[in-house]
């Protein structure tokens, strides 16, 4: 039994240290018939999509064989995770920002400098390229861009008869106030906001209002106290005035699907989003939904808004086909046929030569969230999520509960969120 | 006349209690007959119109239609039940009816199996299965079964064997009977309840088991009902709820159907067989 | 001399092996499968864990030995002490509601009524959901802001899932809700009393009470038995409802933060297997503890037939 347990741990072992066998991503093209595996997470229609993508792919080049491997979104974490341990990942991996680091980091993907031969990144702007950097390396590549904003319900708005205040000028308060007057006029089935702090976008906004950021250059935790207790007293104003609903059914709403939102259900008139959900809103709701510029926007000193890359590609570092990975990323990002196949179903591309060609094609909503891109003013990305903060949104969302509770005053929130945050960055 | 008052009002109870218990099973088979963008924007269980579009979408929703996953499953559920029974009575009778070297700490380490979670096991059992290039097969979930790592069954079929009259194998003994003997014609008959609770289990808890099937079947033709059925879900766009209530309803019918026939072996039980 | 007399008489009787000897072969030949199993399958991945235990392991670099570190972090980690406590709280309530709602519906199911697989099926189907996705949805429908709970009582403007002071209540009543399984293995149980004790109880004009408690509740003690002592262990495990219910965070508050699902974030979310992996062993240690005592308490209430 011991020799058995030593055994695995061996191969534990050996497997994380094992190195890709097929030689670096700069080579040439195999001529033998080559196998890759490509995993992504999704609901039914990005896996058709995906589908018809590789299909094209395929025609293409008739030696490579792409397999598709589709997860949702929690089981796929605990699969690459479990993979990546038994150096068993599969070559060609979506990552997200959260994830980024961690993987990154500790050696799990391939430079994607090394494969520039078959993966052409040229038409990328460098900001956007920027947002795939991790220590001066390029891991992972943009696919597809959304920006925060608001989103209104204008249908519900008319109807209640409150008309919105310009959304390049207004401020916190002016959306507080919109609230409240829908609140009032709603008539307790219907809330001004649906309240945020669950997510790690509202936070990365709030703190770059302040002129301050989540996290600073080098990986700390950089948000100073009083501002995030001003975030989390925001929010408790928010639920105790009653222009957003009881702290209860405000986390329920949180916890669920997009669809079980209060914008989805119409049971909330403003929102905070980000610009790529509009479609998936729109049709849940069935009503009139437009998206706004952030409120606080005007008055802080340079944008918070920003683009966050929707998800990124990335390839395996022990891929045993870092060429032909590279050559189906390319694919994936630059060509034509994959932007038409796959429009803005994992967000509006990032590459703009791409996003331009589709624009044309899409529906009402999506060129509204394609526009709303190109018109909002952005500043500089904020630093990737560091290697062990993984877990922020967790964290953010927890202590969010905690204050709309009254269990933690937003002081003792801001304390313990940065202390617990930089506990996890320290421990990785 | 009191007597069959007692019974109609015992009848109520029982039926409202089970209407209480059916609710939400009664709240997903109504959304999959919804339009899938009402399903919540309208609580309750009034049906204004009977669609079964949610059925023909969600069918063919994924890479294969659903009735390919659903194979998948049936497959791997036949050859878990056959390893659980062959394994689990086996490794029952020995704990129930032997004496041997070591019997209670074996017996112990059969129940410390079962006391760890699985997600400090599965890392390393994948490498284990990796090695083996059992990936991607439905192996590393199969022969786990015939090999009687299902503690659970071999502790119930303990109980249920030594629940049995002694006497019944003891008078086998002494006609000269050997433990094979004893344990095919005589453990095993009177064993039926113990051995359709196994099928029963084994069945529904394959049929939902998701960690597992997630984890070593990667290509998506050999996915199964309970990770197609999530391929439906994504946090961050809209889900296909529709689609996903119709196929889930869809994936009930077996289960509901094995249960249905597998309980009447329940009652078949020595009170049938064996009481003369 | 009573026919019941007799019976337990005869049932007390002789016991143990003809002649006291082992069986050493025979329980070799019959515990093959299994001893293969425990070697090849089982014992590997539960000692690696076990090493894993005592260093830091990221999963995607090799483990590096930490000696102690881990379970001295251990006693400082205050979300883990809050876990234990949900879970004990949880295993302490929700196990015995759920036996008794089991083993009290299976007596009723047990015979002598019509439509009986009507309401078995029933009663039973429910479990069949249990850890399905489409769960999260429908535990909404009955204890949600809008769900069948507060239409009843006439509530608005509250749910029961994301409050902190509820949430883990609702839990506890999705676990007595899915008492299927014990109660199918309740009904196995009865099933297999020979008719001819109560045949032989009725001749000597024993009343049903009487029946009930020397026959039935003596009988069925290994059955009960075996209900407590997995529905113990299944419990202190409990991930799959919270899970899904809360969308894997425990929430809200932490108020359903399950000692396994701590450890899963601490695992998978974090990279912290070498923690998880301690961690797991002592959940491991705790649950043998609460499996030894009922071994212990047993000889008190289980009777054998052996």
């Amino acid at each position: 039994m011991r020799r058995i347990a030593l055994a695995v741990v061996a191969a534990l072992t050996l497997s994380a240290c094992g190195g890709g066998g097929g030689g670096g991503a700069g080579q040439e093209l195999s001529k033998d018939p080559v196998t890759l595996r490509f995993t992504w997470w999704g609901a039914d229609e990005r896996h058709k999509r995906t589908q018809q993508v590789i299909d094209a792919f395929q025609k293409k080049h008739p030696t490579i064989t792409v397999k598709g491997e589709f997860k949702d979104w929690n089981g796929y974490w605990e699969s690459l995770a479990t993979t990546v341990a038994a150096n068993d990942a599969p070559d060609v991996i979506q990552m997200d920002e959260l994830y980024l680091s961690s993987y990154a980091e500790r050696g799990a993907l391939l430079d994607l400098g090394t494969a520039t031969q078959h993966l052409k990144t040229a038409d990328f702007d460098r900001t956007a390229l920027d947002t795939g950097v991790v220590k001066g390396k390029q891991y992972a590549l943009p696919v597809g861009l959304a920006t925060y904003a608001i989103v209104a319900n204008t249908d519900l708005l008319d109807q209640l008869k409150i008309k919105l205040p310009d959304d390049g000028t207004w401020s916190w308060d002016d959306f507080k106030r919109v609230g409240d007057e829908v609140s009032k006029a709603g008539g307790g089935k219907i809330t001004g906001v649906q309240s945020f702090g669950f997510d790690a976008g509202s936070l990365n906004v709030w703190a770059r209002q302040h002129g301050a950021s989540v996290f600073d250059d080098a990986g700390k935790v950089a948000v100073p106290e009083d501002v995030l207790a001003g975030y989390w007293t925001y929010l408790r104003d928010l639920a105790q005035a009653g222009t957003a609903p009881a702290a209860s059914v405000t986390i329920e709403r949180a916890g669920g699907a997009l669809d079980q939102s209060g914008t989805a259900t119409n049971a909330s008139a403003l929102g905070t989003w980000w610009n790529t959900q509009l479609p998936s809103l729109a049709t849940a709701s069935g009503q009139k939904l437009k998206l706004l510029r952030l409120p606080g926007e005007s008055q802080a000193s340079s944008p918070a808004a920003y683009f966050k890359p929707s998800m990124y590609w990335s390839i395996s570092s022990r891929s045993e086909h870092p060429a032909e990975a590279a050559l189906f990323v390319d694919f994936l990002a630059n060509s034509q046929e994959a932007g038409d196949i796959m429009l803005t179903d994992r967000g509006v591309p990032a590459n703009p030569t791409v996003r331009a060609a589709i624009t044309p094609k899409l529906g009402e909503n999506d060129k509204a969230a394609a526009e709303y891109l190109d018109t909002v003013k952005v500043g500089t990305a904020p630093r990737v999520t560091p290697n062990g903060a993984s877990s922020i949104e967790a964290i953010i969302k927890r202590h969010t509960e905690e204050v709309l509770f009254d269990r933690q005053t937003p002081q003792q929130a801001a304390k313990s969120f940065i202390t617990e945050l930089q506990a996890e960055i320290d421990g990785a | 006349m009191t007597d069959l008052l007692r019974k109609a009002a015992k009848h109520a109870a029982l039926i409202l209690l089970a209407l209480i218990m059916l609710y939400p099973v009664l709240w997903m088979v109504v959304s999959s007959l919804r339009p899938g963008n009402e399903i919540f924007r309208r609580p309750g269980l009034v049906l204004d119109s009977l669609q079964t579009q949610n059925y023909a979408d969600g069918w063919t929703a994924l890479a294969a239609p659903f009735g390919h996953y659903l194979a998948n499953s049936a497959i791997l559920v036949l050859a878990c039940i056959i390893g659980n029974l062959v394994s689990c009575s086996m490794a029952a009778y020995a704990f129930a009816r032997l004496e041997f070297t070591g019997k209670k700490l074996w017996f112990a380490i059969m129940l410390g199996t079962i006391m760890l979670p699985i997600h400090v096991i599965i890392v390393p059992q994948y490498i284990l299965f990796s090695q083996l290039d059992w990936i991607n097969t439905f192996l590393p979930l199969v022969v786990p079964k015939f090999l009687a790592t299902d503690a659970f069954f071999v502790f119930l079929m303990v109980q249920f064997i030594r629940g049995l009259p002694r006497e019944l194998d003891e008078a086998a003994r002494i006609d000269g009977c050997g433990h094979a003997r004893i344990f095919v014609q005589i453990i095993l008959p009177l064993m039926l309840p113990a051995l359709a609770t196994t099928v029963i289990f084994t069945f529904i808890w394959t049929w939902n088991d998701f960690f597992g099937q997630l984890i070593y079947l990667t290509d998506p033709e050999m996915y199964t009902v309970p990770v197609a059925l999530r391929s439906f879900v994504d946090a961050t766009v809209s889900t296909s709820w529709g689609s996903m209530f119709a196929m889930s309803v869809v994936s009930l019918l077996p289960v509901f159907l094995a249960f249905l026939v597998g309980q009447r072996y329940l009652i078949r039980g020595i009170a049938t067989t064996g009481g003369k | 001399m009573s026919a019941l007399g007799e019976l337990q008489r005869m049932r007390r009787g002789s016991g143990g092996t003809l002649g006291g000897k082992k069986d050493n072969k025979a329980a070799a030949a019959f515990l093959a499968p299994w001893f293969a199993g425990l070697l090849l399958v089982t014992a590997g991945p539960i000692a690696a864990s076990f090493i894993l235990g005592f260093t830091d392991y990221n999963l995607i670099q090799p483990p590096v030995f930490n000696g102690l570190d881990n379970w001295t972090r251990m006693l400082g980690d205050t979300r883990l002490h809050h876990a234990l406590g949900v879970t004990l709280v949880y295993v302490v309530v929700s196990v015995p509601l759920q036996l008794a709602a089991a083993l009290g519906l299976a007596l009723v199911l047990d015979r002598g009524l019509r439509g009986l697989a009507f309401y078995r099926s029933a009663f039973y189907l429910p479990s069949l959901l249990g850890s399905s996705v489409a769960i999260a949805v429908l535990w909404r429908q009955i204890f949600g802001a809008d769900g069948l709970v507060n239409q009843v009582l006439g509530i608005e403007g509250q749910g029961w899932i994301s409050n902190p002071d509820t949430a883990l209540g609702t839990l506890i009543v999705l676990n007595v809700w899915t008492f299927g399984a014990p109660m199918v293995i309740f009904l196995a149980g009865l099933r297999q009393i020979p008719a001819m004790y109560y045949e032989a109880a009725a001749t000597d004009g024993a009343g049903r009470w009487t029946q009930f408690r020397r026959i039935t509740i003596p009988l069925l003690s290994p059955i009960v038995f075996f209900n407590l002592v997995l529905q113990v262990i299944h419990a202190f495990q409990s991930f799959t409802q919270a899970f899904v219910v809360s969308g894997g965070s425990g929430g809200p508050s932490d108020s359903t933060l399950f000692y396994t699902l701590y450890l899963y974030q601490r695992g998978f979310g974090n990279f912290d297997m070498g923690y998880a992996s301690a961690l797991a062993w002592l959940l491991l240690v705790i649950i043998a503890g609460f499996t030894a005592v009922n071994f212990w308490a047993a000889r008190f209430w289980v009777t054998y037939d052996d």
